[in-house]
């Protein structure tokens, strides 16, 4: 029988070799990447169509002038109102409903100044849209008035042409924030379901072997850590492999439906999203893995993952929040530590807040912490994966791979 | 002839309960040793200890007379007590991947899995999933395991329990044709002791954690201190024997009397008394079996 040299270090790879290859065969992989892609793509075709603020078609029936002279304040503001003609009442209401129109306004200016005209709309108007017509009306019944004293119309259009008054910020606002934010947003939900739902597939793996006692005719021939290092690293290039297919299904999505309005920082994004999942995989699957082997039976798993569940969580719930406000305390020191940096630092990095020095911080923390967790972590497991039976504590299970 | 495998001074503590108690015995190379004792006795904490999964408190396992490290016990091949495949993993594929983890390159593991599989008539289930087989066939599954990278070792922990007749005898006839073929030094435990009788070349014995026997068959049968044999007498008086000295009578069925005879108690004078009291049908040593001296050991 022929033999590879007398060397076992490779071993690990043939482990991971068959998480990978057995979980891409499961049902429940398929089953979470199709969830996955069609949670986005609502989310992407959504945002693509939706309208979003700011942007409204307005049809009109009569003259269009409080139509146009609506487009034309909007423009002037930055909210974009395409403004069109329609034949009649009844082609108002049937492009209301069709949804190809916010709003349409009927009647002439002659209406407006009396006070006749009126907004068509659905069921209601939006708010920046109903003060748009409502200020263009009022400048309309003006003109009248100002043409009505034999006031120039020269001077009329030079005062109405004249600039808006501009707000001027204390802090330079970045005009692409919204859409970072949602970009940022998507990240953290990617990264949240790749280290949960993989680190969750790492502990039951761990208990399947143990259950099954598999693990035994295992580790008769290779070392516990070989078997666990093999199964984070199956398991973690699938889901690496996972999220780098939905990150280029997503952009390419985002891309064709028009959804992305700035590609560089989209793709920014998603490197870092991918880079940093790596990092914290390793850090939250050596912590899953020790769990897992502490238990014999799927049912005792819920009572052993507890407290990583709530890290886990938290540290969603503060990323989320780091969406609003990334330069508040919390959303710094949670973009430092390394349970929760993964999920805040990209958020942080996205919408522009991080320093340098932070983010190599947060690097170096997280490295180090995750070098130092795995040999704790597979000390626990290798103490604690071949007993079965009662739940075993972490103190004996430390003592016993002694 | 080189020393085979060698359990060597292991002791073993699981809190105040003493699990092996200075264990030595060794297994050369091309014989198959049974292991027996009563239940937790220490088979299998010395097999765990021997496969390295658990650790010893003292002593060390050697095999051609160097100590094993995770290298040295690719070689070997194990059945635990408690069986584990993965459930969910085919036949086949299980087999080349536990072949692969022993150092078997990937075409070698398929060859071998496949002509285990074949030689243990499973070979049609190969592609079916380990948990979608009959419990006897998945011991087959689970011997294959232990030998599917040809091991020169085989450690096996009660590998006969849940086989049928029919599956014992493939067993077997695998044991011996591995010793016999590939000189595969195989212990295995077992508490079917007329098996082990018929097919062992060395027995040993295991007590409360202690080796309290270990040799051939007839080793043990000579080194026993109790001697008995067996006489039918046709038309003599009750209790006839009772005029020797050192004669008590231990049992009696379908005619006959078992006779144990104390040191000194001479059986030649036990015949010529039987003679001279009645007719003579039957005498002869009694030959313990392995589950009587087992008793007698296990009792002592």
């Amino acid at each position: 029988m022929s033999e590879r040299a007398p060397s076992d270090r490779g071993t690990w790879r043939l482990v991971a070799s068959r998480e990978f290859w057995v979980r891409i065969r499961d049902k429940g992989f398929l089953i979470s990447t199709s969830i996955t892609v069609a949670v986005l793509s609502v989310f992407i075709v959504l945002r693509a169509y939706g309208g979003g603020v700011g942007s409204f078609d307005l049809g009109w029936v009569g003259d269009g002038a409080l139509a146009e002279r609506a487009a034309a304040i909007g423009q002037r503001s930055g909210v974009d109102v395409t403004a069109r003609s329609l034949p009649d009442g009844d082609a108002a209401e049937a492009a209301l409903r069709d949804g190809s129109v916010d709003a349409v306004v009927i009647g002439n200016v002659q209406d407006v100044r009396d006070g006749t005209a009126i907004v068509r709309v659905v069921s209601g108007i939006p708010a920046q849209l109903d003060q748009l017509v409502q200020a263009a009306a009022i400048g309309l019944r003006i003109d009248g008035a100002l043409a009505d004293a034999d006031v120039p119309a020269t001077t009329v259009e030079e005062l109405e042409n004249q600039h808006p008054v501009a707000a001027s910020p204390i802090e330079v606002p970045d005009p692409d924030r919204p859409a970072k934010a949602s970009v940022a947003f998507v990240s953290v939900l990617l990264l949240y379901g790749q280290l949960f739902g993989y680190g969750l597939w790492v502990a039951t793996g761990v208990i399947e072997e143990k259950s099954s006692r598999v693990v035994e005719v295992l580790l008769s021939a290779i070392r516990p850590r070989q078997l666990l290092a093999g199964k984070i690293a199956g398991i973690g290039v699938l889901g690496l492999l996972q999220l780098i297919v939905i990150a280029a299904f997503a952009i390419t999505l985002a891309t064709v439906t028009g959804a992305i309005e700035i590609p560089a920082a989209t793709l920014w994004a998603a490197a870092l999203t991918v880079g940093w999942f790596v990092l914290a995989f390793a850090f939250y699957a050596s912590l899953f893995a020790a769990a897992g082997a502490l238990v014999s039976r799927m049912e005792e798993l819920q009572n052993v993952i507890v407290p990583i569940n709530l890290i886990v969580f938290a540290s969603f719930l503060i990323s989320i929040g780091a969406l609003q406000d990334p330069g508040s305390t919390m959303a710094v020191v949670a973009s430092l530590l390394p349970m929760s940096s993964a999920l805040a630092m990209p958020v942080r990095i996205v919408l522009g807040s991080a320093t340098a020095w932070q983010i190599a911080l947060s690097l170096v923390i997280v490295i180090v912490s995750t070098a130092l967790l795995i040999p704790l972590a597979g000390r626990v497991y290798a103490g604690a994966v071949l007993r079965t039976g009662a739940k075993v504590r972490i103190r004996d299970a430390w003592r016993a791979a002694a | 002839m080189p020393p085979g495998l060698e359990l060597i001074g292991l002791r073993r503590r699981f809190g105040d309960v003493v699990a092996l108690d200075d264990v030595s015995f060794e297994v050369d190379e091309g014989t198959l040793v049974g292991f027996v004792g009563p239940n937790g006795a220490g088979k299998t904490t010395a097999m765990r200890v021997t496969l390295g999964v658990l650790q010893p408190d003292a002593g060390e396992v050697r095999w051609r007379g160097r100590a094993v490290d995770r290298i040295a016990r690719r070689r070997f091949g194990y059945i635990p007590e408690e069986r584990g495949l993965y459930p969910k993993m085919r036949v086949l594929e299980q087999l080349v991947y536990l072949a692969r983890l022993h150092g078997v390159d990937r075409a070698a593991a398929r060859t071998s899995a496949e002509e285990i599989l074949e030689t243990l008539a499973v070979a049609d289930r190969s592609r079916d999933r380990v948990e979608t087989l009959s419990l006897g066939n998945q011991q087959r599954v689970q011997l294959a395991a232990a030998l599917v990278h040809r091991p020169d070792v085989l450690v096996l922990d009660e590998p006969f329990s849940g086989l049928d007749p029919v599956g014992t005898d493939v067993l077997v006839d695998v044991l011996r044709r591995e010793r016999r073929e590939r000189g595969v030094a195989v212990v295995f435990s077992s508490h079917q002791l007329e098996l082990v009788e018929r097919i062992c070349d060395r027995v040993v014995m295991i007590v409360r954690g202690r080796i309290v026997a270990d040799g051939t068959i007839e080793d043990l049968r000579a080194s026993r201190t109790r001697r008995l044999v067996r006489v039918e007498v046709v038309g003599a008086p009750d209790r006839w024997y009772e005029s020797i000295p050192g004669v008590r009578l231990d049992g009696e069925g379908s005619g006959a009397l078992a006779l144990e005879l104390a040191d000194g108690a001479d059986e030649q004078r036990v015949l010529d008394l039987a003679r001279s009291v009645g007719e003579v049908r039957h005498f002869s040593r009694i030959r313990p079996t392995l589950s009587e001296l087992f008793r007698e050991v296990a009792s002592a």
